[in-house]
């Protein structure tokens, strides 16, 4: 059975996206990270420029303030992802839901995914 | 000095929030642009007016305009308003009336997609269904020549009417390029092209629209995928084990994206001999079977290597329009399958994804 959501929630309070998938879990995700999180070929750095997350790390160094971008309104595109079209502009980003999924750093996704990451090292 | 808005505009482009990687023109924040003599006014949307950046950017676009040399810069700001919040907008809007998107698939080139999709659609239209077919093939379009259509498309009110043939419509790369001209695209133009097959022309009410797709897991496929949400895919393979790998990255490909595979068709199945009736099995025989209930898919049936299909296919009349012969009634017997797996496939496609 692929995962799917039941609900996308874009404004679920404290700049966080929330999504109830059909199997009941809930995952809550920032609006920054969610954004630094985009998939797209620009933000990964697949065409050849520096990834946004390297990039962000370079700018956080200067802590100058930046507001973070807020996802304006999302789209299911096809029938196994996400499209959020964020305030930056920005909404070349395709988010799977089994990507988004993997995404969910609630205590239990967490504790799941270092309970695999254990053994796979065993 | 009389001032254009066309200058104006240029020199609003120039100008850009702090952080935001697009200019306040692309991002529709500028409204009511109004020029004169040696004056220009306008409005800002911003989503917070009275705070320091949106001065500071209200100040920038002042400046941008001034340098132009007008003497009367008025500039207004207002609050954007919050957009379509709580709106859902599908992807699948792009064909509301069309019941059930079939696409058409194989992982390897040369195992009878097209002449699969072709006969898939006039079998589905004789039994009675509305149906349409789009060939997504940009590279190499054989729909039109398969269903012995000449005449294009025309344009009426914006959207393109598709030419029918045989009760079908249809849309197709073909009808769009000179013989002997090439489609020599990447992705982005791609991605245009489906979006204008499903968006710009006219389906109208469809039971079925049958989507014949190039071989491999492509640009194209991808597009399709995200563009629509696909009822289902069928899969065409050759018996013989080279067509049958491919095919499994076809049926990985639907899989990620989240597309049923309807089930599995068999083609070139295998020969008999006009002359002595003898069963020869070219590529071998059953292998499609086999795969497909190894991966648990419906088998949805076989269809012989036969001369009589190439020879209709040629002189485009496809098989199928002959119900009586062997050949018509094996692709009936797949768009039977077909349709009870598409079914089966809305049935279980569970509720919409609500965006709030």
């Amino acid at each position: 059975m692929a995962i799917v959501p039941k609900k996308v929630k874009l404004d679920a309070g404290g700049d966080t996206l929330a999504i109830e998938w059909q199997d009941g879990h809930v995952s809550v995700y920032g609006y920054e990270s969610l954004r630094d999180s985009c998939p797209c070929a620009t933000c990964t750095g697949a065409e050849g420029g520096t990834p946004r997350k390297q990039a962000k790390a370079i700018s956080d160094a200067l802590p100058m303030f930046k507001k973070a971008a807020r996802p304006l309104r999302a789209e299911i595109a096809g029938r196994y992802a996400l499209q959020i079209f964020w305030s930056d502009g920005h909404s070349s980003g395709i988010y799977g839901f089994s990507y988004l999924r993997d995404l969910c750093a609630c205590d239990e996704c967490r504790a799941a995914k270092m309970k695999k990451a254990g053994d796979l090292k065993s | 000095m009389k001032i254009s808005p066309h200058d104006v505009l240029a020199a609003l482009k120039t100008v850009k929030e702090s952080g935001q990687e697009r200019d306040i023109i692309s991002l529709g924040m500028v409204k009511d642009l109004e020029t004169g003599d040696s004056r220009a006014s306008f409005t800002l949307l911003m989503d917070d007016p009275s705070s320091p950046a949106s001065e500071r950017l209200a100040q920038a676009a002042r400046a941008a305009v001034e340098s132009l040399g007008v003497k009367e810069v008025s500039v207004q700001t207002a609050q954007r308003q919050k957009m379509m919040m709580g709106s859902m907008a599908r992807s699948s809007d792009l064909i509301p009336e069309v019941k059930a998107a079939i696409a058409v698939a194989s992982g390897k080139g040369g195992v009878g997609k097209s002449t699969l999709a072709v006969n898939l659609a006039v079998a589905l239209n004789l039994s009675g269904a509305a149906t349409g077919l789009m060939d997504t093939d940009v590279y190499g379009p054989s729909v039109p020549h398969l269903m012995g259509s000449r005449t294009g498309p025309v344009v009426v009110g914006g959207k393109i009417e598709p030419p029918t043939a045989y009760g079908i419509k249809m849309i197709s790369m073909g009808y769009f390029l000179p013989p002997n001209e090439a489609v020599i695209w990447r992705g982005p133009m791609l991605h245009k092209a489906i979006r204008q097959f499903l968006g710009d022309v006219r389906w109208g009410a469809l039971d079925y629209l049958v989507i014949d797709l190039p071989p491999g897991t492509g640009d194209i496929q991808l597009s399709l995928s995200q563009t629509i949400p696909l009822t289902g895919a069928v899969i065409v393979s050759t018996p013989q084990d080279v067509a049958l790998t491919v095919a499994a990255k076809a049926i990985a490909m639907f899989e990620k994206l989240n597309v049923p595979i309807l089930g599995v068709v068999e083609n070139m199945s295998y020969y008999a001999c006009p002359h002595c009736g003898q069963r020869e099995d070219i590529f071998g025989h059953g292998g499609a079977r086999a795969a497909a209930e190894k991966m648990h898919f419906p088998f949805l049936g076989e269809v012989p290597l036969d001369t009589k299909i190439r020879a209709a296919s040629d002189q485009g009349r496809p098989i199928a329009l002959d119900s009586e012969s062997a050949c018509g009634k094996a692709f009936e017997e797949i768009a039977a399958a077909v349709a009870a797996q598409v079914e089966l496939a809305q049935k279980q496609a569970g509720q919409d994804i609500q965006i709030e």
